[in-house]
């Protein structure tokens, strides 16, 4: 009994990891730009495909497709970043959620109108199962977790210490003080987007070897699963953001077992609910942050 | 000045794009003696793949008609029109096709929640809906005797299927301890509701019982629970793209070899088998059509649809085909593609299907074998082909 519900844990943990890049992404973009970008599913996305385009199409091995699958989306949020993200400063919150659900769409029919609306299968990866502390997981799925805390210290790090972190610290506090000082705010913008896109793709690609299908509309999902913890951890709180797609992840595994699987989409929003009416600033920060 | 002229170029423009607009319109009044049929499938989202065969399918049958010189001398003009496996999408595109592309005959869909939504919708136009590929009993319980008068169904049923594979499973394989996962549609749930029906003739009894949303790609946790409450067998009516997921879940939590999978989802074709072999070996599946099936037109089939597409076809390819063929046939018997005639012909037809010969009952329903087979070494193999009679549920 008390190794099926740690055994559920670890599972909810690793699950959460995937979210966890994810959300961190789109909580810096928020943070940033206040605006949720409904579009980061997509880039999770965009960097399956482009593995999966790699190991599929030019005959690559993993590694190497891990590392096309990020630059194919970086250049795609170069573009949009370009295009669209740097003209959302100081713009209304609805332009925002227009601009991004209207990005989701684009990316996701040009995907589906270049490769077809099937599922493709995802064949590379550590899918070999080992055994650790009796539980038996694929070796890929303790990869997610190690790079997860990777990117998280790394980021706690980059955050503090680096001038693109503290500039971006500042443009999520004062965006007119900023300019006062002589930040360049759409360039931190476009930066943190760039970064935050790249996240998600990190996370997409991933993932590809366990979840085996990849195809156009599988963002949607992501977006959707990272919205309750970005809220739940505190728009733009990073550490608070990796606490709650933990929870969430460990929350989801808990219900699939022991009350069934159709009820664990129900999961996060459930929880995003309970959090609006208690903690609407989020669990993990002391005050409103906007 | 310049707004003056920018306004008229604006006024011509408009012009010149409604006469182009209008040239399709043209072309299609000329074309008045072609048989209007229209797909409804899942072209995108995650029932695509069943939308691309089934199309292909369709097309590949449209084709080889028209090669021949049409039907009673009319070609067949096909239309098809994306329902991304939803109802509400379902719907408007068979009103799409309705109102728009001005078909009389439609074929689709292949999800069950979808062709249900979709038959008030075709009685109300007055348009034959012949469905090729949903499996929920439902469907044919509300049509023909049951109500709707335009509902037609070429495909055999979960009733028969879930009746099959519980009897094989208890009585060759010795099967007495089931865990459910399905997924939540009116498919998965209504091959469990007839499974229930059925299992306690075969001393079977359901350990746990879940099921799935459509894109959903972690089973670890409800794999786990199967795996310690001690099922031998997993009963899963799932869809093709998650087959291999869960299969590769089952290796990586040490089940394969252990737990069987049976029902329904696919099992059969070779990139799922390739995905996660030991997971899939032994496991047991009914369905309408598969490749392997032996008659000399269904295997002509499988090399033509080969050579065109360069991939084997599933059973919604076969179905879309055989249902495109049977409604040629149909319209023969009729000596006329007027929709009623064609209607009154579906229901007397005895017609040749590569699976044996084919006629409806008072509910519209196709009398239809299901096949089942298990997955040997690697390969499946064809344990037999069942038809059973429909007990509808007295009105």
């Amino acid at each position: 009994m008390l190794s099926t519900v740690l055994e559920q844990v670890v599972n909810g943990i690793v699950t959460g990891s995937v979210y966890a890049i994810v959300a961190v992404g789109m909580t810096m973009i928020f943070g940033v730009l206040r605006a949720i970008n409904f579009a980061h599913g997509e880039y999770y996305m965009l960097g399956t495909f482009g593995a999966w385009f790699a190991v599929d199409y030019l005959g690559l091995s993993y590694e190497a497709s891990i590392v096309v699958g990020i630059l194919a989306t970086i250049v795609v949020a170069y573009v949009v970043g370009q295009l669209v993200m740097r003209r959302m400063v100081g713009a209304p919150a609805e332009s925002g959620v227009l601009a991004t659900l209207g990005i989701a769409l684009i990316l996701q029919n040009a995907v589906i109108f270049v490769f077809g609306g099937g599922y493709k299968f995802f064949s590379g990866g550590y899918i070999e199962p080992i055994s650790i502390l009796g539980f038996s997981l694929a070796q890929q799925r303790i990869l997610i977790l190690v790079v997860c805390l990777v990117v998280f210290v790394g980021l706690e790090l980059m955050v503090t210490y680096s001038r693109l972190g503290m500039a971006m610290r500042a443009v999520s506090q004062n965006v007119e003080c900023c300019e006062v000082v002589g930040i360049d705010v759409p360039q931190v913008v476009l930066r943190t987007f760039i970064l935050g896109a790249a996240l998600a793709a990190l996370s997409g690609v991933l993932t590809a070897p366990v979840n085996v299908s990849v195809y156009g509309g599988m963002g949607e999902l992501i977006t959707f699963k990272t919205l309750p913890i970005i809220i739940m951890g505190g728009l733009g709180n990073v550490r608070g953001t990796f606490f709650a797609a933990m929870i969430l992840g460990i929350a989801e595994s808990l219900v699939a077992t022991y009350v069934g699987l159709q009820f664990r989409d129900t999961v996060g929003f459930a929880t995003l609910i309970l959090v609006l009416m208690w903690r609407p600033y989020g669990l993990f920060s002391t005050q409103a942050r906007f | 000045m310049t707004h003056i002229f920018s306004r008229r170029m604006l006024c011509i423009t408009g012009a010149v794009l409604s006469v182009a607009g209008a040239a399709p319109f043209a072309t299609m009044a000329q074309a008045a003696d072609t048989i209007k049929l229209g797909i409804v499938a899942p072209m995108s989202g995650p029932n695509a793949r069943y939308g691309a065969f089934s199309m292909h399918g369709a097309e590949l049958a449209v084709k080889d008609i028209n090669a021949a010189g049409g039907v009673n001398g009319m070609k067949i003009e096909l239309f098809n029109a994306d329902s991304q496996g939803t109802p509400v999408e379902g719907v408007s595109a068979t009103r799409r096709l309705i109102d728009q592309d001005g078909v009389d005959f439609v074929i689709g869909d292949v999800s069950s929640s979808v062709t249900l939504a979709m038959q008030p919708v075709a009685e109300d136009a007055q348009v034959l809906l012949l469905n090729a590929a949903s499996s929920n009993p439902k469907i044919t319980y509300q049509a023909g005797v049951g109500g709707f008068k335009w509902t037609y169904r070429n495909y055999p049923t979960d009733e028969n299927r879930a009746l099959i594979v519980a009897k094989y499973a208890a009585e060759q394989r010795g099967f007495t301890k089931f865990a459910v996962l399905s997924v939540d549609s009116d498919y998965g749930r209504s091959a469990i509701t007839f499974t229930k029906k059925y299992l306690p003739d075969f001393k079977g009894q359901i350990l746990s019982e879940d099921y799935y949303k459509e894109g959903e790609v972690d089973f670890r946790s409800v794999l786990a629970k199967i795996r310690d409450n001690g099922a031998q067998a997993i009963i899963y009516y799932g869809l093709a793209d998650t087959t291999p997921i869960l299969a590769r879940q089952m290796i990586e939590l040490g089940m394969a070899g252990k737990v069987t999978l049976i029902g329904n989802g696919e099992f059969n074709t070779e990139k799922t088998i390739k995905a996660a072999p030991s997971a899939l070996e032994g496991a047991v599946e009914a369905a309408a059509w598969l490749p392997q099936f032996d008659s000399p037109a269904s295997k002509a089939f499988v090399e033509k649809f080969t050579t065109s597409y360069k991939e084997a076809p599933n059973n919604h390819a076969y179905v879309h085909w055989d249902t495109v063929n049977l409604l040629a046939a149909a319209i023969k018997q009729a000596g006329s593609a007027d929709k009623t005639k064609v209607r009154d012909a579906l229901s007397k037809i005895k017609y040749k299907s590569p699976v044996g010969e084919v006629t409806f009952d008072d509910h519209n329903q196709a009398r239809l074998p299901m096949i089942l087979l298990q997955i040997e070494k690697g390969v499946p193999s064809i344990k037999g082909a069942y038809t059973a009679d429909i007990q509808y549920p007295a009105k």
